[in-house]
C-alpha cells in the first residue's frame, strides 16, 4: 500500500511537472509566434507588455480567463462545454510517453522510477495517434454545437482534413517502426544513439555510416502531414479567417476559446516532441555520447541530452512559425490531392522500400 | 497530362518554390528592420503641406482676421462650416463672423475653406490626434477654433491694412473714404 501510494505520488509529481513544462512552453510560444512572425514581416510584434512585450501571454491569459463566457443561443450546451475539454485534454495527455531525457532509472524510497518519462508504456506511438484521433472529435463537435453555419464549416473541414492526414502520420511512421522493431518511444529513440547518421532521417545500421534504411521522405510526410494535422497555416482551413471568421471555434470566448488555443499550441508541442523522437534521435546529440559524460560528469549527462532534445523541438516549431510567415492557405481540392495523391503514395511506397532494405539489410 | 521537363520536376519533388519564399521570409527575419513605429511612443514626421486640423486666426495685435464674408461656408463641400456674419460695433463699414461653428465629424481635410478665404483667416494645423470619446465634442464654436489657432500659429500677420495700402479694399475703414452713414 505504501509503494503504491508512493509510485502515485511520484507520477503525480512527473505528471505536474511535465504539465507545467508544456504549459510554460505553450505560453512562450504564442510569444515567439507573434514575436517571429513579425520580425518576418518587418514588425515588431507585441513591444507594450514589459520589456519588448515578454509578458504578453501573462496579460493575454489573464484578458482570456476574465472575458465572458457566451453560450450562443440554440447552441447544444452539453456539447459546446464538452467540445474545448476533448480538444485540450487529448493534446496534453499525450505527453505521457515522450521521453524528454535520457533512459535512466533513478532508486528513490525503494521503488525504481525513469525521471524523464511518466510512463514507458510498449504501445507509446499507437498511444499517441489514437488521442491525436480523439482530439479532432473536439474540434468536430465544437463546430456542429455552436449552431453557426461557419463553425459547422470549419468542424466538417476539420473532420475531412483530419483523417485524411492521420493516415499518412501513421503511414510515414511504420518505417520507423519496421527499424526500431518498438512501438516505444523510449525504445525508438535508443535504437537511434551514437551519433546523427544513425538518426532515423539517416538510417545508417548501427556498425555503418551509409544511409541505407533513410526514412527522410518519410520524415518530410511526416512533417508536411503533421502541420496539416495541427490545423496549422497553410493547411489551416478549418480556422480560415477570410472564409470562414475563426472557424470551428468562432463562437467560443472567454476559457473555453482559450482551451482551443491551448490544445492547438500543445498539439503542435505534441507532433514536435513526436517527430525529433522518431526521425531527429529524440535525446540523442548528434555526436557519440556526451561531452558532459566524456569530461567525467556522468551525473550531468541527462542536461545535455535534455539540451538537445529541446533544441530539435523547438528547432521543429520554428518551423512551423516560419511556414505560417512564408505561405498562403491551400484551397480545399488541392489539399485532400496533396494528401491523397501525394503524401499518400510516398508513405506506402516508403514502407515498401523500407520493409525491402530491412529484410536484407538487417539492423 | 501535360509533359513535365525533368527540370521542373525536380523542382516540384523539393519543394524549390516554397523554398525560395522561405528564404525570402527568413532574409527578413536575418536583416530585422521594422518599418513600423510604436505610434504613442515615437510619431513620424509629417510632410510640410500636412492637412490636419482646422484653426481661425488672427493679426498680430490679435484682432481675428475673419471677415465674415461666408467664402469658405460656401467653399465646403461637405457643409462644416457655418458663420454668422455682423458688422463691427462702432465700425459700420468692417464685417465679423460673430459666429462660427464648425462640424469637424463631417470635414474631410480637402482644404478648400483656407483656399477659398480671402484675408487667409483659416489655416490648417499640424494637429491630428482628435479621437473623443463622445463626437458633439467635434462640434466647434469660434473660442475653440481660435484656441487652436493661437496654440498652433505663433508667428501671426500684422493687420491687412499695415500690409498694402492698396489692397485691402472691401472690409479696411480708410479714414478718406466716406463712412457708411448709420
Amino acid at each position: 500500500m505504501t509503494e503504491l501510494s508512493l509510485r502515485l505520488a511520484v507520477s503525480l509529481a512527473q505528471i505536474v511537472a511535465v504539465m507545467g513544462i508544456v504549459m510554460l512552453t505553450v505560453m512562450i510560444l504564442t510569444l515567439a509566434e507573434r514575436k517571429v512572425l513579425g520580425w518576418m514581416q518587418d514588425r515588431m510584434g507585441p513591444m507594450e507588455v514589459g520589456p519588448y512585450g515578454i509578458l504578453q501571454p501573462i496579460a493575454d491569459g489573464l484578458k482570456l480567463f476574465f472575458k465572458e463566457d457566451i453560450v450562443p443561443a440554440g447552441a447544444n450546451k452539453a456539447m459546446f462545454t464538452l467540445a474545448p475539454i476533448l480538444a485540450m485534454v487529448p493534446a496534453m495527455i499525450g505527453f505521457a510517453v515522450i521521453p524528454f531525457g535520457p533512459n535512466v532509472t533513478v532508486n528513490i524510497f525503494g521503488i525504481t522510477i525513469k525521471p524523464f518519462v511518466i510512463s514507458d508504456i510498449n504501445i507509446g506511438v499507437l498511444y499517441i495517434l489514437a488521442f491525436a484521433s480523439i482530439g479532432a472529435y473536439g474540434i468536430i463537435l465544437g463546430g456542429w454545437s455552436s449552431n453557426s453555419k461557419y463553425s459547422l464549416l470549419g468542424g466538417l473541414r476539420s473532420a475531412a482534413q483530419v483523417i485524411s492526414y492521420e493516415l499518412n502520420v501513421g503511414l510515414a511512421i511504420v518505417g520507423v517502426l519496421l527499424l526500431s522493431g518498438s512501438l516505444s518511444l523510449v525504445t525508438i529513440t535508443q535504437a537511434q544513439a551514437g551519433g546523427f547518421w544513425h538518426w532515423f532521417i539517416w538510417g545508417a545500421r548501427p556498425d555503418g555510416f551509409f544511409p541505407i534504411h533513410t526514412q527522410i521522405f518519410a520524415f518530410v510526410v511526416f512533417v508536411i502531414s503533421a502541420v496539416a494535422e495541427t490545423n496549422r497555416v497553410p493547411f489551416d482551413l478549418p480556422e480560415a479567417e477570410s472564409e470562414l471568421v475563426a472557424g470551428f471555434f468562432t463562437e467560443y470566448s472567454g476559457m473555453r476559446f482559450a482551451f482551443f488555443f491551448i490544445a492547438e499550441y500543445a498539439n503542435m508541442v505534441l507532433v514536435s516532441c513526436v517527430a525529433a523522437s522518431l526521425f531527429l534521435g529524440g535525446w540523442n546529440a548528434p555526436y557519440p555520447g556526451t561531452i558532459l559524460g566524456y569530461a567525467g560528469l556522468e551525473q550531468l549527462a541527462w542536461v545535455e541530452n535534455v539540451a538537445w532534445f529541446t533544441l530539435k523541438v523547438y528547432m521543429f516549431l520554428f518551423l512551423f512559425f516560419w511556414l505560417r510567415a512564408t505561405l498562403p492557405r491551400l484551397r480545399y481540392d488541392q489539399l485532400m490531392r496533396f494528401g491523397w495523391k501525394v503524401m499518400l503514395p510516398i508513405a506506402l511506397a516508403n514502407i515498401v522500400v523500407t520493409a525491402i532494405t530491412a529484410y536484407f539489410f538487417p539492423r | 497530362m501535360t509533359r513535365m521537363t525533368l527540370k521542373a520536376w525536380i523542382k516540384t519533388i523539393t519543394f524549390y518554390d516554397l523554398l525560395v519564399g522561405m528564404k525570402a521570409t527568413m532574409s527578413h527575419l536575418l536583416h530585422y528592420r521594422p518599418i513600423t513605429l510604436q505610434y504613442p511612443h515615437e510619431k513620424r514626421t509629417l510632410p510640410d503641406n500636412y492637412r490636419g486640423m482646422l484653426a481661425l486666426l488672427r493679426y498680430d495685435d490679435g484682432t481675428e482676421k475673419c471677415v465674415g464674408c461666408d467664402l469658405c461656408e460656401a467653399a465646403c463641400p461637405s457643409r462644416v462650416i457655418r458663420v454668422v456674419s455682423a458688422e463691427v460695433p462702432d465700425q459700420p463699414t468692417k464685417r465679423y463672423a460673430k459666429e462660427y461653428y464648425m462640424d469637424m465629424t463631417r470635414c474631410l481635410f480637402c482644404g478648400l475653406c483656407v483656399d477659398a478665404c480671402p484675408v487667409d483667416a483659416l489655416g490648417m494645423t499640424r494637429e491630428f490626434e482628435w479621437a473623443v470619446y463622445d463626437k458633439r465634442q467635434l462640434h466647434l464654436n469660434k473660442d475653440q477654433l481660435l484656441a487652436i489657432g493661437d496654440r498652433s500659429f505663433s508667428a501671426c500677420e500684422k493687420p491687412l491694412e499695415l500690409q498694402h495700402q492698396n489692397v485691402a479694399f472691401f472690409n479696411v475703414a480708410f479714414a478718406h473714404l466716406p463712412q457708411k452713414p448709420s
